[in-house]
């Protein structure tokens, strides 16, 4: 293409490609070292006592409260979050007239791409104070759904789109109604795409701190049941708070934390991974 | 070729249109779910006005006390609880000397996420050509794995390694390094923090951040180069890069440009993890290693003290913040996501790129 | 060596104050008469603090100051131990969220580093400002081999404004005769984030200098003169560690930080008092401060006890609040479970103990201020 020397040509290759390489090792690098660095300082502090205590105990501080808090407000976002995300995501897959669809559905997006601290921000004025639910396990929950809805309803929308063409073709064929469509013919292959997504969903509360700060609160106690004016424990808040004290004991609890939270994540990423990719290979039979 | 073509136009095209039938052909037990299911549908845009509504709502009487000077002024102070004056601009009522400029967190804001797209996106770039093109079938999901994980490491993770491990090995060893560029470049010049803290160590962390964002979107799309382009550029005797350059890149670039404006979203938004790394100071960097904050780690850090303002300003103040926060990641949310309208919105991820 | 320091002279002090306040796990503690006792409530009588377990479980929830947080942590499993009805739920936060929590009734008490403000007293009639604990502030310095460095807040507010430089100056030197000083140069060190801990330095140097209380003045953060040598560190944590990796360097640090800073082997200033003497912070002077600011502590308890008088009275020092609002305390049962934890929380045989307050470095409240408290806890009736 360019006239010059070949040897020039395959020179200026090199040097780009030694650039990308670069690139890469510049990904992978930075995400081993985060990853292996946490491990390590939470290493030596990851004990039993962990699970059995609760960050109220001063001399041997755990993290059972925070852990059990973190899977109730998880368990909140599957019970509000879930049930809306998987209906707006069929309703953008199956019935949305095509302008409509487009409409929501860009929208869906953009709320995927407001700051979690405004989302926060937002539901400590609306329903911490302006309500007075206090710092409550119901104003966190919201914060979280809101967070996580617009992932529920994109991988529930692409789920039921992915389901092969003959599927389809064949419930109208035999004059199934809507309802019997998406029960009997599409949820089944759907579903582990939309279990995916949901446990990713999981995974994202999981690790998010700014939506809560000001709506959950924090407990030092194991969650108690009680949706209003009940602060509640969560496991990124205590990495947050006890790296900015000054005890050791409190620098080896804020690693401990971290390193939960890292391991709980990944542990949902990827087997929300394993799912999907059983899913694919589902699809791909299905497919005649 | 019409394979792409119909995978690259989005869900609207997608198979599952086929079976999509009119309405007053519907049951209804069909009828109850449209409409309940339409009317979930709605909620994230529900949620989204109810955001922006209850920030200009609530964000009003500070923008009435503060007129343009939250723009041109670095002066952010809540004001003097204690004492017993207080300051009234344009009829509205505040402590005494509050001033609510917000110039130092719009500078630490734009400096720290343009600093982390500009080294983000060349590197994710760089990297998923590399994957793609060199790194052989069988090792490219191991690899690409690692993507996964940038993008699974929770915020306050990242921030608990900027602040213990990052910062005080950029401030013991590579700081000292990159201050002799100071003689050509002067805000390479001067003092760091000794663990690290300040904008450099934050803009780095975000980079991370943002990387999974830029480099997922682009892996999907050079995936979907089409086969015949790719191959005859090897046969009309290109180099393979030459063919990345005439064929990849060009197929790629709006995806790369769409996916850019939204990791820039995200780090413009990113708060935890800057909360801890960035020193947090009131006031715009001296130089590039220093101490500042953004909108997102002031709302963060400083709603509680806001709490303790007893004409209720400060709270107001802080949704100001809030709200040009939300007014940046729209634009550049909104702007990403028409870009990529035209491609594919299939291939731009939903969140932090997971 | 420090620590314990700070600990055998707390239990000397705690010791006399057991014989003042005996009876302080009794049922009932009689309170003085006040007519500044403007109780919110209808109760016709406010003269006692009747006490006791109240008859159903009873949550007392919390949150606010983070400087507080561990104490209340340490008091938590305490005060069911001695009264089995009553739970304390402690949360941080910090103290913005627990005044506004607490004025707003989502919270029985709001922990915070300051009294309330005179809007936030206006706005919330009946409002309480209880103290539990005294806190004070300390200021280190990285000097190879100088113990005992005097310094005034005067020459401090000169370093912080970058008028002092070597810590060979005259003014310095003038402080501490016979103590050979070193030509390095010095280096401030101080919050970039905002802080409590600087408005109470920055209320310590604007009470000790003009140019200061003129310029700068006090704030959780103020605009901070320039000085080329300046260093920022954001957290407590941050200024030890940056003061431990800096000679030269001075600092302002939290009593709860002291522990690590003194560990690690930096000097703690003798800061001069109203009084013209030189102290360091400990159980004696951080209490003598207390004990006479409160001669002249209102009713109301709102109280800055910055540079009081009296010989031995250190000069940055503080209490450490619970806000209550008792229009908002619903009922009788939750009234006495706050009564009742109060009342424990300040007595040195219940929770004030000397191991409860050394982990974090506070001071018992002096005796002279616990019946102001007893006067003001007993508005609280539900």
């Amino acid at each position: 293409m360019e006239s010059r020397a070949p040897r020039f040509r395959h020179l200026k290759g090199s040097v780009f490609w030694i650039i990308c390489g670069i690139a890469l090792a510049a990904i992978i690098a930075p995400a081993v070292a985060v990853v292996v660095s946490v491990l390590v300082k939470a290493a030596p502090e990851l004990k039993w006592s962990l699970l059995t205590n609760t960050t109220l105990n001063v001399q041997n501080p755990g993290l059972q409260n925070a852990i059990l808090g973190t899977l109730v407000l998880s368990l909140g976002v599957v019970v509000v979050a879930g049930p809306i995300g998987i209906l707006g995501g069929i309703y953008l897959a199956e019935f949305a007239p095509r302008r409509a669809g487009g409409f929501l559905r860009f929208f869906s997006e953009v709320l995927a791409g407001v700051p979690s601290i405004v989302i926060g921000l937002v539901a400590y004025t609306a329903f911490v104070e302006a309500l007075h639910w206090g710092f409550s396990v119901l104003s966190a929950i919201i914060a979280l759904s809101l967070l996580t809805l617009p992932y529920i309803v994109k991988t529930t929308e692409v789920s039921f789109s992915q389901v092969p063409r003959s599927l389809h073709e064949a419930a109208i064929a035999l004059g199934l109604s809507k309802i019997t469509t998406i029960r009997k013919v599409l949820l089944p292959p759907a579903l582990p795409g939309i279990i995916s997504g949901m446990v990713i969903a999981l995974a994202i509360s999981t690790g998010e701190t700014a939506p809560l700060l000001y709506t959950a609160g924090f407990s030092d106690h194991n969650p108690t049941p009680g949706l209003f004016n009940n602060p509640i424990g969560y496991l990124t808040y205590v990495t947050y708070y006890y790296v900015g004290q000054p005890g050791a004991r409190d620098q080896a609890l804020a690693s401990a934390a971290a390193g939960v939270t890292i391991l709980l994540v990944l542990l949902l990423i990827f087997g929300g991974r394993a799912i999907t990719a059983r899913q694919r290979k589902m699809v791909a039979r299905l497919d005649v | 070729m019409i394979l792409v073509r119909r995978r690259a136009g989005g869900p609207p095209t997608g198979p599952a249109r086929v079976a999509r039938t009119r309405s007053h052909e519907l049951s209804t037990g069909d009828r109850v779910l449209q409409w309940v299911s339409g009317v979930a549908a709605t909620i994230p845009l529900a949620g989204l006005l109810f955001i922006t509504i209850i920030l200009v709502v609530w964000a009003i009487p500070a923008i009435i006390y503060s007129g343009f000077t939250v723009f041109t002024s670095d002066k952010f102070f809540i004001g003097s609880f204690y004492n017993p004056n207080f300051s009234s601009v344009n009829g509205i009522v505040a402590p005494y000397g509050a001033s609510y400029g917000a110039l130092t967190f719009i500078v630490g804001t734009l400096t720290s996420s343009l600093i982390a797209l500009v080294l983000a996106v060349p590197i994710s770039v760089g990297g998923v050509l590399m994957l793609s093109e060199w790194i052989p079938r069988r090792l490219e999901g191991p690899l690409s794995t690692f993507l996964e994980l940038l993008a699974g490491i929770p915020s306050v993770v990242f921030g608990f390694w900027g602040l213990t491990v990052f910062g005080p090995f950029l401030g013991a060893h590579i700081f000292p390094a990159l201050s002799h560029l100071g003689v050509i470049l002067p805000f390479f010049k001067g003092s760091w923090a000794y663990n690290g803290q300040g904008l450099l160590t934050a803009s780095l962390v975000l980079t991370l951040m943002i990387i999974p964002i830029i480099a997922s979107t682009t892996r999907q799309l050079v995936k979907r180069v089409p086969v015949l382009a790719s191959e005859g550029a090897m046969a009309l005797g290109m180099t393979k890069y030459e063919m990345v350059r005439v064929v990849t890149i060009p197929y790629v670039r709006t995806g790369i440009i769409a996916s850019a404006l939204l990791g820039w979203g995200r780090a413009l938004g990113e708060t935890i993890a800057v909360l801890l790394i960035i020193g947090m100071a009131n006031n715009p960097p001296v130089n590039i290693y220093g101490t500042t904050s953004t909108l997102a780690s002031t709302i963060a850090a400083d709603l509680d003290s806001a709490f303790s303002d007893g004409t209720g300003m400060a709270v107001r103040a802080m949704a100001m913040l809030g709200l040009l926060l939300l007014i940046m990641s729209l634009i550049t949310n909104l702007t990403g996501r028409l870009v990529v309208r035209r491609i594919s919105s299939e291939a731009l991820p939903v969140g932090r790129g997971v | 060596m420090n620590v314990r320091r700070h600990a055998s002279i707390g239990f000397a002090v705690i010791t006399g104050a057991v014989l003042v306040s005996a009876c302080g796990s009794t049922s009932t503690v009689t309170a003085p008469p006040t007519s500044a006792a403007a109780s919110a409530s209808s109760s016709p009588t406010a003269a006692a603090v009747h006490t006791g377990n109240p008859a159903g479980p009873q949550v007392l929830s919390e949150a606010g100051s983070s400087l507080l947080y561990p104490y209340l942590q340490k008091l938590a499993p305490g005060i069911t131990a001695a009264f089995p009805n009553i739970t304390l739920t402690p949360a941080a936060g910090g103290s913005g969220t627990g005044q506004s929590e607490a004025l707003s009734g989502t919270i029985d008490m709001g922990g915070s580093d300051a009294y309330l403000s005179t809007t936030q007293v206006t706005a919330n009639a009946g409002a309480l400002n209880i103290p539990i604990a005294v806190s004070s502030q300390a200021v280190n310095y990285n000097l190879a081999g100088i113990t005992n460095l005097k310094l005034s807040g005067s020459v401090i507010a000169q370093i912080y404004q970058g008028t002092i430089t070597t810590w060979n100056a005259a003014a310095i030197a003038a402080l501490n005769p016979g103590v050979t000083l070193p030509a390095t140069p010095i280096i401030p060190i101080r919050r970039s984030d905002s802080s409590g801990d600087t408005f109470i330095f920055t209320s310590f140097l604007s009470a000790t200098n003009t140019t200061w209380s003129s310029g700068p003045s006090f704030g959780t953060t103020v605009s901070w003169p320039s000085v080329s040598t300046e260093l920022t560190a954001s957290g407590n944590p941050a200024m030890v560690d940056t003061l431990h990796s800096t000679p030269g360097g001075i600092a302002y640090v939290g009593v709860s930080v002291e522990g690590a800073a003194l560990v690690d082997g930096l000097g703690e200033a003798e800061l001069e008092n109203a009084s013209g003497n030189y102290v360091q912070p400990n159980t004696t002077t951080v209490t003598a401060a207390v004990t006479a600011g409160a001669g002249s502590v209102p009713a109301s308890l709102a109280a800055p006890l910055i540079y009081e008088t009296g010989a031995q009275a250190y000069p940055i020092v503080n209490f450490e609040y619970l806000i209550i609002s008792p229009s908002k305390v619903t009922s009788s049962d939750s009234a006495l479970a706050i009564r009742t934890f109060i009342e424990w929380a300040i007595s040195p045989t219940g929770g004030a103990t000397t191991d409860n307050l050394s982990a974090v470095q506070f001071v018992p409240l002096p005796t002279n201020v616990i019946p102001l408290v007893n006067a003001a806890v007993a508005q609280i009736t539900g």
